[in-house]
């Protein structure tokens, strides 16, 4: 029993080191914000797309 | 010419010393995010996984998901982390705290006022029941008037804070679209761009369509005033939307302007009732009045901590955050009660520890403009650069005086005259108007009050602010070194030159423009 | 046509901000009332001895001065009122009344306060700052009767002993009336298919009772109104009649340009002009006469700062029935450079007044003084004159 809770307590350990390791990084070198500088280009195509009714 | 006493820091600074080397020109946002030391970039790093899951939540909702791909402004909230990391550049220690807990509530804020112009926006989520119970206000509107209405039973949405004033602050490009679509329609482009923007935005039917009525104000300025013909219209002539037009006077510190701003109280209250069916509720509006009442006092308490040599509340989230609580909240919500008593002791710890935030204090100096300098990281650069500390900014610098928070007959009536007085001192009005007393005896007696020996007058427009700087400087030549930078919403480069030429030009008073 | 007989006088009377006839009523006693924005209600800056002048400042060239002060980013008409104040050119003036109007002009004249331009030797002299009413309600009213209390009947009854009582009150009416109703008799001869006087003679004229003391040309114009009752009218037709719509327009020099590409200015709805400035105040014996002025002043008030939806509306209804009224075949909107208010109110107006009333219009902004820049503005003219006229072809009329 102590074995199998030593075990998922191991696995937790991994996952919440796995999940820091990766936001972290991501966090660090901006990667989101890197991401997301890229993707408004594509965002702003496709406002440009959309039909608008312009009024005054 | 005054001076103040540089102050070295005597404690080394953790992590970065050059904030500027890790921007990345070409992306426009940093190549990597700032080492602050360990413990405070790790708690950067748990800040930023709230923002995270701030925004995960919402646009897990599906009708959030459709508004994003409706509303060209929404593209700005993925830069939320950006504008984060831009309003804490240099900052540790309580600093950081204080930035990170008064602008995450903001944020969480607009998150929900969002979520809420999607409910009930007739192209989203038009949830009819809500809408019915929706009064739309102003970006720059204060909203006493709705002090007195169950939060619960009349919801009051400022529905230009998240289309324009805070999407802007995340992304400076975002405006650049609606700017362009208002001077296609024949508004020149020597405007003030904020109220210009929010036409383009009307114009361009980019405004979320909900509400049962709307208060407009002549809030700040002329442009602000004249461009909410152009969006009433819309309201009124397209989508049927009743709207009041707020009137509050204009030179505020006359005694002889106050039955009349009291009876606009009146009447707008009058005009929500009327359109919601709600009726106003007095126990709602003095328990609310007890809210703006500590508020105000805990603001007393945070400038007079900023008035020592050892100042912790910078920069423009925190301004940004007081901004929200006294004008659009008013009191209303009593969340923001222990958000500023929070603040305030993570205030007191650094003063006691007599925690700087840069490598040296140089000169301390009062900021006094409108919103541009939270737009760009102007506020960061001057301390971290230059070591000029940005004491308050005038945004900032609004009413001291406590309002009757006691249900009497007699305060019944006085109540009027308070929500008048609150509404013509709202932010940026109370300076912008009145006369050059406000705008500038007012500025001289604070740089003398917070022991400031600069002066950095920011804005976009040139009818507020730096008009009549020059006539009034031979009236107070002791006051200040001064400069004065047109800033528009996306110059951040312009005005950084600026004040490096001015901070490196010796035996200066003012420079010219 | 045959020259007018006091157009001449009139013309040069417009070249100086402190011109002839304000000098006579220096000489004669007067008060000189300086004033900055057609909100303020004239007949009360015309009490007993007083004269009201209304600030201008023709022929502006450099602005550096108050730009120095102001910045480059407000309206020229507001830096050209400093820039004169600093020259010296208003040193007539025994106080000043300007409302909280619009931020420039306001701002303009506290620049002026603070540097100390006027009253130099005259201890009576005061600056006055007023409220102004922002819609067209009985609050307002209220509002507007308390602040006419406190910022102009008050200083003019303690400084200069001036006669604030009802009864003067009314009797200034009168006079402003008699003035009104030349003028507007005068605009009338502008309905007419050959019209016997030009827009421009009419700015000339109208333009003076703002700027000179009207006591001392309420004669001339009258002598006017007469002589134009047998004046022939040129036989030439007008390429296009239009009304000229906008913000303050005190330089003669434009409406001069516009006429010269053909277009008749057949109407003038802006500050300085005859709409609504010249409109008549009809007074009752039931309700104090200054209540009445405010109440006035309130519903007749075409400035784009009234901001109710009702007044926003009824600007456009008011330009379109003037168009009506006067056969304008087109509309003028006109901006000066950096104002806000008419920023927003030429965009909102033209449109509206093109897809709400049908007029073609031009949507124009124009630097203080048309001479800077008159190369520009005779293109867009012209331009817009040959719409008019190929409209008509297409509608089967004359050319």
């Amino acid at each position: 029993m102590k074995k199998f809770l030593l075990g998922i307590l191991w696995k937790l350990l991994l996952v919440v080191l796995g999940f820091f390791a990766v936001t972290f990084t991501m966090y660090f070198f901006n990667l989101d914000m890197k991401a997301t500088a890229m993707v408004a280009p594509l965002l702003e195509k496709w406002y440009d797309r959309l039909e608008r009714k312009q009024y005054i | 010419m005054k001076t103040v006493e540089k102050i070295i820091n005597p404690v080394p600074r953790a992590g970065e010393q050059s904030p500027g080397k890790i921007y990345d020109e070409k992306l426009k946002v940093r190549a990597r995010r700032e080492w602050r030391g360990v413990k405070d970039t790790f708690y950067d790093y748990t800040r930023w996984l709230y923002l995270l899951s701030v925004l995960g939540r919402f646009i897990m909702v599906p009708r959030n998901v459709k508004g994003f791909f409706r509303y060209r402004w929404m593209m700005s909230y993925l830069f939320v982390p950006h504008g984060m990391d831009k309003f804490t550049i240099g900052l540790r220690g309580e600093a950081l705290r204080i930035a990170h807990t008064s602008f995450n509530f903001v944020i969480a804020d607009v998150t929900q006022a969002i979520a809420n112009c999607f409910r009930g926006d007739r192209r989203v989520g038009n949830d009819k029941a809500y809408s019915d119970k929706c009064v739309i206000t102003d970006e720059n509107s204060m909203v006493t008037f709705m002090m007195g209405f169950d939060r619960d039973k009349v919801h009051t949405i400022l529905r230009e804070v998240p289309t324009m004033f805070a999407s802007n602050i995340f992304h400076q490009f975002n405006v650049m679209h609606y700017l362009d679509i208002a001077q296609q329609y024949g508004i020149p482009g020597d405007v003030c761009p904020m109220p210009e923007a929010e036409a383009g935005i009307s114009i361009e039917d980019d405004f979320c369509v909900l509400g049962c009525c709307a208060v407009q104000n002549n809030t700040t300025c002329d442009g602000s005033l004249m461009g909410n013909g152009i969006i009433a219209k819309r309201l009124d002539r397209e989508y049927g939307i009743p709207t009041f037009q707020l009137a509050t006077p204009l030179r505020h510190k006359e005694p002889d302007v106050m039955d009349y701003a009291a009876q606009e109280i009146k009447n707008a209250i009058a005009f929500v009732e009327k359109h919601t069916g709600e009726k106003w509720d007095w126990d709602v509006y003095f328990a609310a009045a007890k809210r703006v009442n500590d508020a105000t006092r805990c603001r007393i308490a945070q400038m007079e901590i900023n008035s020592t040599p050892y100042p912790q509340f910078f920069g423009a989230a925190f301004s940004l955050y007081n901004d929200t609580n006294y004008m659009g909240n008013s009191g209303r919500d009593p969340n923001f009660v222990k958000i500023d008593h929070k603040l305030l002791k993570l205030a007191e710890q650094g003063y006691k520890a007599k925690r700087m935030y840069a490598r040296e204090y140089r000169h301390r100096a009062i900021v006094w403009g409108v919103q541009p300098q939270y737009v760009i990281d102007m506020l960061y650069w001057m301390v971290q650069c230059w070591g000029v500390v940005p004491l308050t900014d005038m945004l900032s610098v609004i009413n001291t005086d406590m309002i009757a928070d006691t249900d009497t007959p007699e305060n019944r009536e006085q109540a009027y005259r308070d929500m008048a007085m609150l509404n013509m001192e709202m932010i940026m009005r109370n300076h912008t108007h009145g006369g050059y007393k406000v705008l500038l005896d007012d500025l001289w007696d604070l740089c003398e009050k917070m022991n400031a020996d600069a002066r950095a007058a920011s804005t976009s427009c040139g009818s507020l602010t730096t008009c009549a700087t020059r006539a009034s400087l031979p009236a107070r030549p002791s006051a200040t070194r001064s400069t004065t930078t047109c800033a528009p919403s996306c110059a951040r480069s312009r005005s950084t030159r600026r004040w490096r030429t001015f901070l490196t030009t010796k035996h200066t008073k003012e420079i010219a423009i | 046509m045959r020259d007018l007989k006091y157009l001449n006088y009139f013309e040069k009377l417009l070249q100086e901000a402190n011109n002839e006839l304000i000098a006579q009523a220096k000489a004669d006693g007067k008060i000189c009332v300086a004033y900055t924005c057609e909100n303020v209600p004239e007949p009360l800056l015309n009490l007993g001895d007083c004269v009201s002048i209304r600030l201008s400042a023709p022929n502006t060239g450099s602005l550096d001065i108050a730009t120095y002060y102001m910045t480059n980013l407000l309206c020229e008409p507001s830096r050209a009122l400093l820039e004169r104040a600093i020259e010296g050119g208003f040193n007539f003036s025994d106080c000043v009344i300007t409302p909280d109007g619009c931020t420039m002009i306001n701002r303009a004249v506290e620049n002026m306060e603070l540097l100390e331009t006027m009253g130099k030797g005259n201890p009576k002299f005061f600056h006055e700052y007023m409220e102004i009413a922002f819609k067209n309600t009985e609050n307002d009213v209220k509002l507007a009767v308390l602040q006419c209390k406190n910022h102009i009947l008050n200083p003019l009854h303690e400084r200069y002993g001036v006669d604030t009582s009802d009864a003067a009150i009314r009797e200034a009416v009168e006079r402003h009336n008699r003035l009104c109703r030349v003028i507007r008799q005068i605009g009338e001869f502008r309905k007419e298919a050959k019209p016997r006087i030009t827009g421009y003679e009419f700015h000339v004229l109208c333009l003076a009772t703002y700027v000179c003391p009207k006591y001392l040309i309420l004669d001339k114009l009258e002598e006017t109104l007469e002589e134009l009752k047998t004046r022939e009218p040129d036989d030439r037709p007008w390429r296009a009649r239009v009304l000229l719509v906008g913000s303050e327009v005190d330089d003669s020099s434009f409406v001069k340009l516009i006429e010269e590409q053909g277009a008749f200015v057949c109407c003038d709805r802006f500050c300085f002009g005859s709409y609504p400035g010249r409109t008549e105040i009809v007074l009752n014996n039931e309700e104090g006469a200054l209540t009445q002025i405010c109440r006035h002043y309130i519903q007749n008030c075409q400035c784009p700062r009234m901001m109710n939806l009702e007044k926003v509306y009824d600007r456009k209804r008011y330009v379109a029935d003037l168009a009506k009224e006067y056969n304008a075949d087109g509309v003028i909107y006109e901006q000066v450079k950096f104002c806000d208010p008419w920023a927003y109110e030429r965009t909102l107006g033209s449109a509206m007044l093109h897809a709400d009333f049908g007029f073609p219009v031009l949507s124009v902004d124009r630097p203080y003084n048309i001479a800077s820049s008159s190369g520009q503005m005779r293109t867009r003219v012209q331009a817009f004159v040959e719409s008019i006229e190929i409209k008509n072809i297409q509608r089967g009329g004359r050319a």
